[in-house]
């Protein structure tokens, strides 16, 4: 599917993705036009705190958006040139687990519990490879050992493997067909410390070796410095700044990305109190008419609540969607 | 999982005997005297003292009960008072009846409620599944007699289509399974439909979807098996209450079933016929529940690993475990 001609343009290229959910007690606007561009073998991290819109958008991408009541309003996903979005049911399946596939937030539910693993690996394979059931079989055994389990386990069943090893099932089943991207949605926020360590590690690897694109959502500003290329910070369903790793945690823009890394404890400094950002998001049925941002900014002006702040290109790559950038070209 | 079944059928016998004992005290204290119904209103006095002396009635309770399970134990149930033949004989002759009529109930109501419970759920809220629900409304709703009534007044007397009574060929259990099933197809359906409402919802449902599964084998792969735990439980109850509703049923159609046998029996105050037909209906019960207790474990792979109890734990990881 992927020619060399296409090489310079971007694998998945996002232009203003807008997700809404249509509920009976209002539009609960999800995602409010996010635009990106992620090229092969990159890793960007989306980052936000919960309710900012992450895995909507992550969905919006498969098109696994629960349908009613979500519904992808308007925008543009292109995966390798072609526009994703009105694909049809049947031709987007073959592109899902295929061209792209996700590892999901909670591997305890991810996973059929009345399916052996070998089984649901092997799945995967049968779907979008003409094999036999046997040559399906013997792949997923060997992408289970890939990630480190014994292939002598393909006949057990979910509950029988703990959780770190469920969401090595899970990054199998992920793998099994050679995506081009992989949408990693909080991998290891169910995950205890040691294991996050081990699971993400093993995810750094296999993308190097399948030079796999990735996009990682997390809220944890740790785990994206580790492994991103690059950084969107998410703030009420818009990317409020983007840019590369240096950009975001050397010349960090946006008032919510300085809030952000204001809230994360530091072993270099004595601090005795962090400085978190106060309030709560807003509600999403209910989005004020100017800057999301503007209600917790602390450096909001009038102008933050009259108008939507532009996105400024403040660097090559680094973009901010702030008022404050809107001042300094003036 | 052997040691699971032998226990669970030795856990059978005290319930049967609570059983027997329970069944035995209500005939006790019914009022009327089987010997004078045996020998009618012409006999003498006498007649029935004796009558009631040579058959036991005489004795005191506990007597006449622990002789009852003497007998029981040699698979004795008895004779029955009206025609004197061995209980065990009646119902082996009446029983083939009401166990035919209650698996084609339940056959019937399993191939209709799960797949229409299914295609309600996938279209929820679709005018298909706000007729299933209003149909499925009625169906548990409207009592099993009063259908049959009305299923012999339209096809039988007003069509001439279906034989009303009796049971001389299939066609003659038309009407009785339709009339005993329209309860458990209706639970059935409703059962089908919430397990997989609850189901489809599931985490790994979007999983399947993300593989670029179709719909067709998400549903019938992924959801299905899942969902059928709770579907399991309400066939099995159904098939039981199909069982115990034939004693309406086969009074309406006439049929020669352990339920008119017992009706007859009750009637007549022919004890043993009464008792034997009881205990046959309560071991049914408990076989029943057995099976459907195993069919979970093969369902359902974390009930199995729970029945069977792995010896020893698990070492590492990576050590295969013997299912």
């Amino acid at each position: 599917m992927m020619k060399k001609n296409e090489q310079n343009e971007p694998l998945l290229s996002v232009r203003d993705l807008t997700i809404h959910y249509i509920t009976d007690d209002g539009v609960v606007r999800a995602v409010n036009g996010i635009s990106f561009d992620l090229n092969h073998g990159e890793t960007m991290g989306l980052v936000g705190e919960t309710g900012a819109g992450k895995t909507t958008a992550a969905l919006g991408l498969m098109q696994l958006v629960p349908d009613p009541p979500g519904k992808i309003v308007s925008g543009s996903v292109k995966f390798a040139g072609k526009e994703l979005i009105g694909l049809g049911k049947l031709r987007m399946r073959l592109f899902r687990g295929k061209e792209m596939s996700m590892i999901f937030q909670d591997p305890m539910t991810a996973l059929n519990p009345v399916i052996t693993v070998g089984e649901q690996v092997a799945e995967v394979i049968r779907i979008h490879n003409k094999v036999s059931v046997k040559e399906a079989v013997k792949q997923a055994a060997e992408m289970l050992e890939t990630v480190g389990i014994s292939s002598e386990r393909m006949g057990d069943y979910p509950h029988q493997f703990s959780g770190g090893m469920k969401q090595r099932v899970v990054i199998a089943i992920a793998l099994a067909c050679n995506p081009h991207l992989i949408i990693a949605d909080e991998p290891t926020t169910a995950l205890d410390v040691t294991i996050q360590a081990q699971v993400l590690e093993l995810m750094n690897r296999l993308q190097e070796k399948y030079n796999t694109a990735m996009l990682l959502i997390t809220h944890d500003l740790g785990v994206v410095a580790e492994i991103c290329d690059k950084v969107a910070i998410m703030y009420a369903g818009q990317i409020v700044e983007s840019g590369s790793l240096e950009d975001i945690y050397e010349d960090t823009r946006h008032p919510y990305t300085k809030g952000l890394f204001g809230s994360l404890p530091r072993l270099s400094s004595k601090l005795h109190r962090l400085s978190p950002i106060y309030g709560l998001m807003p509600d999403p049925t209910d989005l004020p008419k100017g800057c999301s941002f503007a209600p917790r900014c602390p450096n909001r002006c009038k102008a933050c609540e009259e108008r939507m702040p532009e996105n400024h290109e403040v660097s090559p790559g680094h973009f901010v969607r702030c008022v404050l950038y809107d001042a300094d070209r003036q | 999982m052997l040691q699971y079944v032998i226990k669970r059928i030795l856990v059978t016998i005290p319930v049967l005997i609570g059983v027997t004992f329970i069944i035995f005290t209500m005939m006790y204290f019914t009022p009327g005297d089987p010997a004078r119904l045996i020998l009618g209103d012409t006999a003498t006095e006498e007649e029935v003292t004796e009558l009631r002396e040579e058959m036991g009635l005489n004795d005191p309770f506990l007597k006449r009960y622990v002789n009852y399970l003497k007998d029981l134990s040699r698979g004795d149930l008895g004779e029955s008072y009206t025609t004197g033949l061995p209980v065990t004989d009646e119902i082996k002759a009446r029983l083939p009846v009401t166990f035919r009529l209650a698996v084609l109930s339940c056959l019937f109501a399993i191939i209709i409620g799960i797949p229409v419970g299914i295609i309600s759920a996938v279209r929820q809220y679709s005018w298909l599944d706000n007729i299933t629900m209003l149909a499925a409304l009625m169906g548990i709703t409207i009592p099993s007699f009063w259908l049959a009534l009305m299923l012999v007044l339209v096809f039988s007397v007003r069509l001439g289509l279906l034989p009303a009574s009796g049971l001389y060929g299939p066609i003659y259990y038309v009407m009785p399974v339709i009339s005993i099933s329209a309860v458990s197809v209706a639970t059935i359906t409703r059962m089908t439909r919430s397990s997989m409402l609850e189901v489809i919802r599931q985490d790994y449902i979007r999983t399947a979807r993300a593989k670029g599964q179709t719909e067709i084998k998400i549903i019938f792969k992924h959801a299905l098996k899942n969902a059928l735990i709770p579907i399991i439980t309400v066939i099995g109850i159904q098939f039981a209450s199909g069982l115990s509703g034939a004693v309406v049923n086969e009074q309406v159609f006439a049929l020669p079933g352990i339920g008119k046998m017992m009706v007859d029996a009750i009637k007549a105050r022919n004890y043993p016929v009464v008792q034997g037909g009881v205990l046959v209906i309560a071991i049914m019960f408990s076989v029943l529940n057995l099976v459907i207790d195993l069919a979970y474990a093969f369902v359902d792979p974390r009930i199995k690993t729970q029945y069977s109890r792995k010896k020893e734990k698990k070492g590492s990881e990576t050590v295969r475990s013997e299912g």
